[in-house]
């Protein structure tokens, strides 16, 4: 889809218009908002240095010595090589693996999120610009989605192509059909926020002013009314990705999400799980901390965030 | 004769985030037993807060500063909490401006009215029960024993506020604290409840402080008129005096908005330029920027209430005038 | 009643599109045939099954026949346990209903009132800090609750057990843990860590509605009448704030549904969830089906019972106003 003159200009001033506001007042004075976005930026700066900053490839299995299996934190292994924070039943660097692992999780998390959004917010706009039947249809469905939660989606759909695929086709597709299932289940959000900005939106002088002088519906919409919603979406969407790493980590937990060969944050607690009963705790529950801490950070910025730029959207 | 509610030299600030602002100055005024005092300006002028001053309901950010509220010969302002709390009801009594919002919608009527008179007299249930509907009947509602069973949002806002001034009587209050009583109504409706209202009032000798930004409701019920401006008083007097010969300008321009037989005038417009908001305050007299006869000292000085006829008023006009008669 | 209505369609709708995604799955993921004779049949046998499946009857005559089984409660046999899955989901059910129950109650029996008490009492540090809390209980991965819970009482300190449902007390088809000790102890860790979610969650949102309510304006006239203060909060603003709080934690019950997927995983649970678990690993096509229908089934029973509590609750909605507040 062509949009014409995307209103790029107009973005860009709109997002540097909250920045100069006061919310960067109010991020200077907020230590917790201050403190989550440092943590998360290092979580994101570790995750996507993974290859540069693990000390052993977590993907080569020639990098992995069974006889180095399940050493604790802190451990040399047989030829000396040092664990910090031990090694997994394959004897794989546990520090090695979160890292890939913790890259695993943000990029599917970040691309679940930013489907959702695009999607989310075009069936907005369209529903709330255009009215009636369309607008019907997909508030409709959105209704009925939402009444359902979204983790349970997730897995259904997840599992309904599982069932559908033959075994290997689905283990190759795997990321892109678990960042689809989750993106799936979360667009409800941005479609209502969105329809109900453009409501008021469309009402607006200048919208009609641009209507009557014969500017094209797209360009309307590009234009004039998408920038108005970004601030929304930019809120929602922080929320929601702390969501999404938590359904796309659950899900791996469960063994329906990412194959093993692809190890993400959830799927390392996972395969940590069967230990914790002989005691080797840190199997999984130092990628479970990791998660814990992004997950917090978001989170935590993700409220921040909601508050300082509209009370409005608390509830 | 001692005044039944007498407010001296109150004070109101607000805490803003970096610093205070004064929301009411120095306002002072009494009310006789079984008068009504109207209270008038335009939004924002610190009627309401006032109101709500002498209630002892004022909520963060806001709290007196300074001045004294004495009811009935007694210090109220630094009464605790609590001792405030059995006064409201019993003594005086509130009524606000939405009858929509003021009744909890999940409660029948007559619940509502059976636990304000329970929590202040000494009642039975049945009792409490047997007067409600009686007050029911005085304040005009049909089939009043039905109605004590209906919720909120079975009646119209009329009604609504014909229990609120139910509630507001049940247990014989000396003074009633009305906020705007009639604004949220209907046209045809306000005179009725203004009627119902002074005619209660009458009735029991109970004293109101009518807060209300419409000059139409002031001389049709009020006794005595306070006029209200940017948190200050600026002048008070009998209402038929104040309609006649008002003093300062500013209630000269409120007066010529009163409706008369032919004409229904849109409030409080005749004047030009707009109130100054607390948080950007002007020196001097508040309202010298709009004021078509300013002098030059009405940018400096603040002037003073100073005697009047049978009113006071705070105008440097109106100082010079006295001095140079006399 | 034209709201409630409103709701019966929408709920029947939401049931007709389940069945279809379930009969989809049924009838065109794989080969029923082949999964149900294996592959040595030979020809003849296969096209014998195939009409005895009635697998050539037009497509609404197989979708009307598969609503009308599923109405019956016969959704085939399960192709990795060879059990009517009738009869597996029958067997399962108590697990996950109890778990979900007891999980539910800790936490709404410790959310409102932990709500609501952070709401009247705002500035006290305790109240500062059960907020934090609960905003580490809302980020905090459920099934990293499970594991922690099960290192620290199970596996160090050896208080609880960290699977399974204990000792079960058979009731005719119901099998309750909720009658022996073991069964108790069983379900403590689980539904605790079933309910922390739900417990924050809870928590905030009946703070956020205490504190609304407090702003309203029929709250400040009953502090202008005088009313005391405990008749203020408890029999005005907490009856107010239960309206939203009360649909909000039935919409819950769902949510805990799906949610008790991830705890019986941990806790090797013997509920439905487990169940689906595994179908979904191993393509259990009927049991997946019967699934997706009972799980839809399970929301619209959740749905209509909250609205009908609503219109219980509120006198708004009773009169027909259809007043809905939107949580």
């Amino acid at each position: 889809m062509s949009l014409p003159g995307l209103g790029l200009a107009e973005m860009r001033r709109s997002v540097g218009g909250w920045w100069d506001s006061d919310l960067a007042y109010r991020f200077r004075r907020s230590p917790v908002a201050i403190l989550a976005a440092l943590v998360g930026l290092a979580l994101l700066v570790a995750a996507l240095g993974a290859p540069v900053l693990a000390p052993y490839d977590a993907f080569d299995p020639a990098a992995a010595n069974a006889a180095d299996a399940r050493l604790p934190p802190g451990s040399a292994g047989m030829f000396g090589d040092p664990y910090l924070l031990g090694t997994d039943p394959q004897g794989r660097d546990m520090l090695s693996a979160m890292l890939y692992g913790l890259r695993t999780s943000l990029v599917v998390g970040l691309a679940s999120v930013a489907a959702a959004a695009v999607a989310g917010v075009l069936l907005g706009l369209v529903a709330g610009y255009f009215g009636g039947v369309l607008d019907a249809v997909i508030m409709r469905a959105a209704d009925v989605q939402l009444s359902f939660p979204a983790i349970l989606i997730a897995l259904l759909i997840d599992g309904v192509t599982r069932t559908a695929m033959p075994r290997e086709l689905h283990q190759e597709l795997a990321v892109p059909i678990l960042i689809a299932a989750i993106a799936a289940s979360f667009w409800v959000q941005y479609a209502r926020t969105v329809r109900g900005l453009v409501l008021v939106e469309r009402s607006r002088e200048y919208v009609l002013a641009a209507k009557v002088t014969g500017v094209s519906t797209w360009r309307i919409l590009a234009s004039h009314i998408l920038p108005n919603v970004l601030g929304p979406v930019l809120v929602i969407a922080t929320i929601n990705l702390a969501l999404a790493i938590l359904t796309e980590s659950t899900l791996s937990f469960l063994g329906v999400g990412l194959p093993p060969t692809q190890p993400s944050l959830g799927s390392l607690v996972r395969i940590g799980n069967e230990f914790v009963f002989s005691g080797d705790w840190w199997i999984s529950v130092l990628p479970g901390l990791l998660l814990v801490l992004l997950s917090l950070s978001v989170n935590i910025f993700g409220d921040w965030l909601r508050d300082a730029l509209n009370p409005k959207l608390a509830s | 004769m001692t005044a039944l509610l007498s407010v001296q030299g109150l004070r109101v600030e607000i805490a803003a985030r970096h610093r205070v602002l004064t929301a009411i100055d120095d306002v002072s005024f009494d009310i006789a037993e079984g008068e009504i005092l109207g209270v008038v300006g335009e939004s924002g002028a610190g009627k309401s807060v006032t109101g709500t001053a002498v209630l002892g309901l004022l909520e963060r950010p806001a709290y007196q500063a300074g001045g004294r509220i004495i009811f009935a010969g007694r210090r109220i302002d630094t009464l605790d909490e609590d001792a405030m709390r059995t006064l409201r009801s019993r003594q005086i009594a509130a009524v606000f401006q939405d009858p929509l919002t003021s009744l909890d919608p999940l409660m029948t009527i007559g619940d509502q009215l059976v636990e304000t008179m329970q929590t202040h007299l000494d009642l039975a249930r049945a009792a409490a029960l047997a007067r409600a509907e009686q007050l029911l009947a005085e304040v005009g509602i049909p089939a009043p024993r039905e109605r004590l069973q209906s919720y909120p949002h079975e009646m119209s806002g009329g009604m609504r506020q014909r229990v609120v001034l139910a509630l507001a009587f049940c247990c014989e209050p000396r003074l009633i604290i009305a906020d705007e009583p009639t604004t949220a109504l209907d046209v045809s409706i306000q005179a009725q409840i203004l009627d119902l209202l002074r005619r209660m009032c009458r009735e029991r000798g109970t004293a109101v402080m009518l807060v209300t930004h419409d000059m139409g409701v002031i001389a049709e019920a009020s006794d005595r008129v306070a006029v209200m401006y940017a948190g200050r008083l600026v002048e008070i007097g009998p209402t038929r005096d104040l309609i006649a010969a008002a003093a300062h300008p500013y209630t000269r321009g409120l007066m010529a908005s009163i409706p008369d037989m032919h004409r229904r005038a849109a409030e409080l417009t005749q004047i030009p330029g707009s109130m100054p908001r607390p948080d950007a305050p002007v020196p001097g007299c508040a309202f010298h920027p709009r004021c078509p006869q300013a002098l030059a000292r009405c940018a400096t000085d603040r002037p003073a209430m100073l005697p009047q006829g049978a009113s006071q008023v705070a105008c440097w006009l109106v100082d010079a005038a006295s001095r140079s008669a006399a | 009643m034209s709201f409630v209505l409103a709701r019966l369609g929408q709920t029947v709708l939401v049931l007709l599109v389940a069945a279809f995604v379930s009969f989809s799955l049924f009838r065109y993921v794989g080969d029923p045939v082949n999964n149900m004779v294996g592959q040595s049949a030979s020809l003849a046998d296969r096209e014998a099954m195939r009409t005895a499946l009635g697998l050539d009857d037009a497509f609404v005559v197989q979708f009307t026949r598969f609503v009308g089984n599923a109405l019956a409660g016969d959704f085939g046999i399960s192709y990795r346990f060879g059990q009517p899955v009738a009869t597996l989901i029958g067997e399962r059910f108590p697990a996950t209903l109890e778990l979900a129950l007891i999980s539910m109650l800790i936490a709404t029996g410790l959310g409102v009132p932990l709500g609501v008490w952070t709401a009247l009492h705002r500035d006290h540090w305790l109240s500062q800090m059960l907020l934090a809390a609960s905003l580490i209980g809302v980020a905090l991965p459920t099934f990293l609750i499970g594991i922690a819970l099960i290192l620290f009482f199970s596996v160090w300190l050896g208080w609880l057990p960290s699977f399974g449902r204990g000792e079960v007390v058979r009731l005719g088809w119901w099998s309750t843990g909720l009658l022996s000790a073991s069964g108790l102890r069983a379900l403590v860790l689980p539904s605790v860590t079933l309910g922390v979610f739900q417990l924050a969650l809870i928590m905030r949102l009946a703070r956020a509605e205490m504190l609304e309510v407090m702003r309203t304006d029929f709250i400040r006239f009953a502090r202008a009448r005088g009313l005391r203060p405990r008749a203020i909060q408890y029999r005005h603003a907490l009856r107010n704030t239960l309206v939203p709080v009360v649909t909000m934690i039935g919409l819950q019950f769902g949510n805990v549904f799906a949610f008790s997927i991830i705890v019986e995983t941990v806790f090797q649970w013997p509920g439905l969830g487990l169940l689906v678990i595994q179908a979904i690993q191993f393509a259990d096509v009927p049991l997946l089906a019967a699934y997706l229908v009972l799980i839809a089934l399970c929301f619209a029973v959740i749905n209509l019972a909250v609205d009908l509590a609503y219109v219980a609750i509120d006198p708004r909605v009773r009169a027909g106003g259809g007043v809905r507040r939107a949580t």
